[in-house]
């Protein structure tokens, strides 16, 4: 009779759990839900709310070239990312296994920086990069992206570093490899899952940022998200249209998300383990 | 970080260990070389940061104390930070920034309730992480779009309101001050569900699961476990978690305001970081952009200040 009770209560938990997860994954899908919905729907047919046509997505194409900005979207992101990359590898290996007099202050520097909201030097920014020319072309926006990803980048790849033993890279020296190659034939390859998580961070970020497109890019070089949003204050463009763009600018996104989550969630709560 | 903190961190400061030892001509040769190959090594990274972040600061300093429109600055003096105290629009302004505040706590506490429920594991929990965490990978000018329809007259929350029978009380919510912000409030503690839920629950995987059963030998229910062992062990997560709402709310939500409201009605949503964008974008007041830079900048690093002291680089055995 006891037992009987515990296993119907259990049930009964287990239920109620179920049912209130369900909830949060509704609340939480319905925006993508009713985004695929209305992306197909002309505009009358959004009025009425029934029917479905490719209305929106014909609008679309004729209001924004979508193709264009995919392209200028992964270009920008490709590069900052590789800027990123390759600063932020070297410089946590330095901070972490090359440590010289004045490494730790420069590393808490490099880091500190990560406090700097772009918004606050905004303008500075686009008067130095259009005093020499940089804001005509990918080169300032990438720049920028490159900047803000690098402090935090940097901070990873030092942690990373660190978990790797000195005397395995001193005996790779001692070996005659030098510290360069001993760099890229070593401590590279041993940080690749550090890389990836590095860059399915920035690459979701790049893409989904709006501020650094709309001003640092020229108005042919928009990234999709910028010119998607643009797009939604000229008021004339019909919500099909914006939803239709809305999809398509969030797919990349969400498949790197799809393939990758681990990577993403172990850069969010990295340092917090333990 | 404190300074005795950094200072026992050992990549603020060089390892003791290898001083000391006998000065050999190959080892000093080595240790040339090894001290050269450092600084190329971080020189890039720091050039990037200084040239691209650090001067810019000092630029928006200098130019916080100037009238200027891009190209001819007209010096002030430290005067404009006096008169910007008396400026009612910029109280106006941190206003709305405070008000933004409110909706920290909540953007904590939803995650941990949804933390606590994934974190019984029920069969398919972790396909529910995934559906929660999704949204953070898409932007927030996308969100936005979305919340513009949600809570317009004829949007989606009218619709559901009429449908519940309350269709007397649907209003445009993006139409008055108040709210207007409470819209904007409302989807950024949707937007941060997946990031809050997924430290909480990194949080409690770190818990010793012989804790909550010798809580539960000893007769505490669910809730009282919740609260009186759970919550005081995450602390540290729930300090992490308030640091990253409160530099998305000052600091993130252009995207949203720019797609939502664009400031708007009035300054009901215009925020310290919308209003340096206003302020240089369209009045062309440089000057004022700086200053409401310099403000928004000490904040966040007050901000930052907490942060550091919270994030430790461990021994990266957490891979």
């Amino acid at each position: 009779m006891a037992t009987q009770q515990i296993q119907l209560r259990r049930k009964i938990t287990t239920g109620s759990l179920l049912i209130s997860l369900v909830i949060v994954a509704a609340v939480m899908l319905y925006p993508f839900w009713y985004i695929i919905d209305n992306a197909f729907r002309s505009s009358t047919q959004y009025d009425r709310q029934s029917g479905h046509s490719l209305g929106g997505w014909r609008q679309l194409f004729a209001n924004l070239p979508v193709g264009g900005q995919l392209l200028n979207s992964t270009v920008v992101c490709v590069a900052a990312i590789a800027i990123i990359l390759i600063v932020s590898t070297t410089a946590g290996f330095a901070f972490a296994k090359l440590r010289y007099r004045g490494s730790g202050l420069i590393f808490l520097l490099v880091v500190s920086a990560l406090m700097v909201p772009l918004q606050s030097i905004l303008f500075p920014e686009f008067v130095n990069l259009s005093n020499v020319h940089l804001t005509s072309s990918y080169a300032g926006a990438v720049l920028v992206y490159a900047a803000l990803g690098t402090p935090f980048a940097t901070f990873l790849m030092a942690t990373y570093y660190r978990g790797i033993s000195d005397e395995l890279i001193e005996a790779a020296v001692m070996d005659g490899l030098g510290y360069e190659r001993t760099f890229l034939q070593i401590a590279i390859p041993l940080s690749l899952p550090a890389i990836a998580t590095i860059t399915v961070l920035q690459f979701i970020q790049i893409w989904d940022d709006l501020l650094v497109g709309l001003f640092f890019l020229p108005t042919n070089q928009r990234t999709i998200t910028a010119g998607l949003a643009t797009l939604s204050t000229g008021r004339t463009t019909s919500v099909p249209a914006l939803m239709a763009g809305s999809l398509i600018s969030a797919i990349p996104a969400i498949i790197v998300y799809l393939i990758f989550q681990r990577h993403l969630v172990k850069g969010l709560t990295l340092g917090m383990g333990k | 970080m404190s300074l005795a903190e950094a200072q026992a961190d050992p990549i603020v400061r060089p390892a003791a260990r290898r001083r000391g030892r006998k000065a050999q001509p190959a080892r000093s040769r080595l240790a040339r070389r090894r001290r050269r190959a450092g600084i190329l090594l971080s020189l890039p990274a720091l050039a990037l940061v200084i040239g691209l972040l650090g001067v810019p600061v000092g630029q928006a300093v200098y130019y916080s104390m100037t009238q200027w429109n891009g190209i001819t600055a007209t010096w002030i003096g430290p005067s404009t930070y006096t008169a910007l105290v008396k400026d009612p629009i910029f109280w106006r302004v941190v206003q709305n920034n405070a008000l933004l505040l409110l909706a920290v706590p909540i953007a904590i506490g939803i995650p941990l309730v949804i933390a606590a429920l994934l974190n019984e594991h029920v069969r398919g929990w972790r396909f529910f992480r995934s559906v929660y965490f999704l949204p953070t990978a898409i932007s927030w000018v996308v969100i936005g779009m979305f919340a513009l329809r949600f809570f317009s007259a004829s949007g989606v929350l009218n619709g559901l309101l009429a449908h519940l029978g309350f269709g007397a009380s649907a209003t445009d919510m993006l139409a008055s001050e108040h709210s207007a912000l409470a819209a904007l409030a409302i989807t950024f503690i949707w937007s941060m569900v997946g990031t809050n839920t997924i430290i909480f629950l990194t949080g409690m995987a770190t818990l010793d699961p012989t804790l909550t059963e010798a809580a539960r030998v000893d007769g505490l229910s669910r809730m009282g476990i919740f609260f009186r062992v759970t919550l005081p062990l995450l602390t540290r997560f729930i300090q992490f978690s308030f640091v990253i709402t409160v530099i998305s709310a000052f600091s993130a939500l252009f995207s949203l305001i720019f797609v939502m409201t664009g400031g708007g009605p009035g300054f009901g949503t215009t925020t310290l970081e919308f209003f340096i964008y206003q302020a240089g974008f369209q009045q062309v007041q440089l000057g004022v952009a700086a200053l409401y830079g310099v403000v928004l900048f000490v904040i966040m690093a007050i901000v930052g200040l907490v942060q550091l002291r919270l994030i430790k680089p461990d021994d990266g055995g957490g891979w």
